[in-house]
């Protein structure tokens, strides 16, 4: 089983040529290796590679996962190469600007409405969590195609709240 | 002594007031707003009562449902930690106006020094230096005066102002006409006031302050001081005691204690209190304000000292006399503090509330651990995102920062984002570890240094252990699998059906 990996941003495949506990690995091109792997618990997993032990930590999260062990934080999104390519098509014919949450929080003002013309970096809506604001901007002049947050909703990190075409 | 004390606050503070008083026998009455019903201040409170909704105004700031709260509990004291009413003089008067004992200091206290230039005066009555400044609007001519005094650079700040709005910074003659011109139109505009007074800057400062415990008897004693350099948007993240520069220079703790105690004693200060430094590169300090309450960092002077704070704020306020002179107080070993935050390093420090799927705290030799954080909890969006501090002592700084590395590496908290490998970066950093310490230094350290890139065999594992989550999602009827389940997957199954 082949995976390709994007972590922090940097493409790399993984084959996966035997399953835990006695894991054999191959990464891009270099030798196969093999790694003990436990999981201790949910999302915790113990793994013994050439004598050494890890202890590593997987979340979900809404761009992929997100793996933390030695005070490491990897970001990983994991594409299943046949659906990959054409969610990635999917993404590039669009063009839009999709304005996503950069926190958990609520909406206290929406500065714009479908269908208004906006400069590059003005605002469209304020989120606000913990007594902190921030102010989501248009990357780019264009148009307000869709609003989909209202004053006053509570939304997820990474929530899609905007789009300008 | 009290039987039952109510604690107007929430969050790691309110759970730390509760411990000390069960161990002092005292029954607690902890208060909620309603996203906090099952927050675990209320979890440990032997009695709790509801003071409103969600936001602050409504609930934890609302005087009247306080009050109300403690009368109908029987409550015949009240600890306002810190934030919300702690240094709100209208609050304290309140309660004893009910006959409801404020742990703290009096309301004429909190007046005296709770407004800046108030404090200033204060301070300066007491014959404790203050940052060399004009206290009244001034125009150019004396702006030049003042520098031929006192030196470049000096910082012209708004008379009605804050937020940094009216702030300029001048180091030389030339630029002094066109700043203040500048400083006072841009304060003209915030305030609708021009005025301009100035102050001598102080580079690349310390931020040391000094702990003082007095009783209602006239007795007072200073506790060493916390060093709260470590700052991130005027906020402070880590705390040490003793500081550094006092431990290589220790008349200061003296020299400083003595200031500050004058300095409360001006304003007829009871209770524990702190009183906030700046001390510049050499190693000359300055009043900078006076905090009229119990500090987010206590607990490295606690550390150092071996007292208990909250004890002693609660005996004070019921008339003991303090337990100790100065002769009294040592401090052994090094403390250090982190502020643990629901926030992302990784995006500006951004806030980051929300629940916590998995948590597994640092235990072992050292560790203290204020928090009022547990497994499935929400982190509520509503308030501070302080989730705990977590505190280690050891012989030395250098043991106490190895650590308080190991500790930052056994805690994980899962759901949410948290700065706790933030932390590690700094305590790893040679300039840390040199205690090279100023206000400035996290927004310098994030200039001068990369993020780390991780060893080989470490991004191997976060590879092999991301494809093997991702196919055990997979089998789970997430997605097409080429494998039957084996029994991995199978464990992966239940645990997702718990």
């Amino acid at each position: 089983m082949k995976f390709s990996l994007v972590v922090n941003g940097r493409e790399e495949t993984i084959e996966l040529l035997a399953p835990p506990p006695g894991s054999q690995f191959r990464l891009g091109d270099s030798p196969a290796r093999e790694a003990q792997v436990e999981m201790a618990s949910r999302g915790v997993y113990s793994v013994l590679l050439d004598g050494r032990s890890y202890d590593a930590f997987v979340e979900e999260a809404p761009a992929g996962l997100i793996v933390s062990l030695h005070g490491f934080r990897f970001e990983i999104e994991v594409r299943d190469p046949r659906r990959y390519s054409r969610a990635a098509a999917g993404r590039a014919g669009e063009g839009a600007q999709t304005l996503a949450s950069p926190m958990p929080g609520k909406v206290v003002r929406v500065l714009a409405a479908p269908g208004d013309a906006v400069e590059a970096g003005q605002g469209i809506l304020v989120i606000e969590a913990m007594k902190m604001q921030n102010e989501l901007k248009a990357s780019r002049a264009g148009k307000v195609l869709s609003i989909s947050a209202r004053e006053g909703a509570t939304v997820a990190a990474g929530e899609p709240l905007a789009t300008v075409g | 002594m009290f039987r039952k004390v109510l604690i107007a606050n929430r969050g790691e503070i309110a759970v730390r007031v509760i411990r000390t008083l069960r161990e002092m026998d005292i029954a607690s009455v902890g208060v909620y707003s309603d996203p906090d019903r099952t927050a675990l201040h209320v979890r440990m409170a032997d009695e709790a009562a509801h003071v409103g909704p969600g936001p602050s105004a409504e609930s934890y700031l609302r005087i009247d449902r306080i009050l109300d709260a403690a009368r109908r509990h029987g409550a015949e004291a009240i600890h306002p930690g810190y934030g919300f009413l702690s240094e709100n003089a209208e609050f304290a008067a309140a309660c004893e106006d009910a006959g409801i004992t404020f742990i703290g200091p009096s309301a004429a206290s909190i007046r005296a020094m709770g407004s800046k230039t108030a404090a200033r005066q204060t301070a300066i009555a007491a014959g404790a230096p203050v940052v060399p400044g004009i206290d009244h609007a001034v125009s150019a001519e004396e702006l030049r005066e003042f520098a031929s005094t006192h030196g470049y650079p000096i910082l012209l700040k708004a008379v009605a102002g804050g937020g940094g709005k009216g702030m300029r910074r001048v180091d030389r003659d030339a630029d002094v006409a066109g700043a203040l011109r500048d400083a006072s139109s841009e304060a003209e505009r915030a305030f609708r006031n021009g005025d301009i007074y100035v102050e001598k800057l102080i580079e690349r400062p310390r931020h040391i302050e000094i702990q003082v415990l007095g009783d209602r008897h006239g007795n007072m004693v200073h506790l060493g001081e916390r060093e709260c350099s470590i700052q991130r948007r005027h906020q402070k993240v880590i705390e040490e005691c003793p500081s550094p520069l006092v431990a290589e220079h220790p008349e200061m703790r003296r020299i400083m204690g003595e200031a500050a105690i004058r300095a409360a004693q001006a304003a007829g200060y009871y209770n524990a209190g702190t009183v906030e430094f700046l001390v510049d590169e050499n190693r000359k300090f300055y009043f900078l304000e006076m905090n009229t309450r119990l500090q987010v960092e206590h607990p490295v002077t606690e550390l150092a000292t071996g007292l208990d704070l909250v004890r002693l704020q609660v005996e004070i306020a019921a008339g003991a006399r303090l337990p100790l002179g100065q002769e009294q107080v040592s401090w052994r070993g090094s403390a250090i503090e982190c502020r643990v935050y629901a926030e992302d390093p990784f995006n500006n420090f951004l806030p980051y509330p929300g629940k916590i799927t998995r948590l597994t705290r640092p235990l072992g030799p050292g560790i203290r651990l204020d928090a009022c954080v547990y497994e499935g909890w929400t982190v509520p969006m509503e308030y501070d995102p302080l989730l705990a501090k977590l505190a280690v002592w050891a012989e030395t700084r250098e043991a106490a920062i190895a650590r308080m590395i190991r500790a930052l590496g056994e805690y994980d908290v899962a759901g949410i984002r948290t700065n706790i490998s933030f932390f590690r970066q700094i305590l790893e950093d040679a300039e840390f570890r040199a205690a090279a310490l100023h206000t400035g230094f996290i927004e310098e350290f994030f200039q001068r240094t990369k993020t780390p890139e991780a060893p080989a065999d470490v991004a191997a594992v976060a590879a092999l252990v991301a494809a093997i989550y991702s196919d055990g999602r997979r089998a789970n009827g997430a997605g097409p699998s080429a494998a039957g389940p084996s029994a991995w997957v199978r464990t992966g199954r239940e645990e997702l059906l718990r």
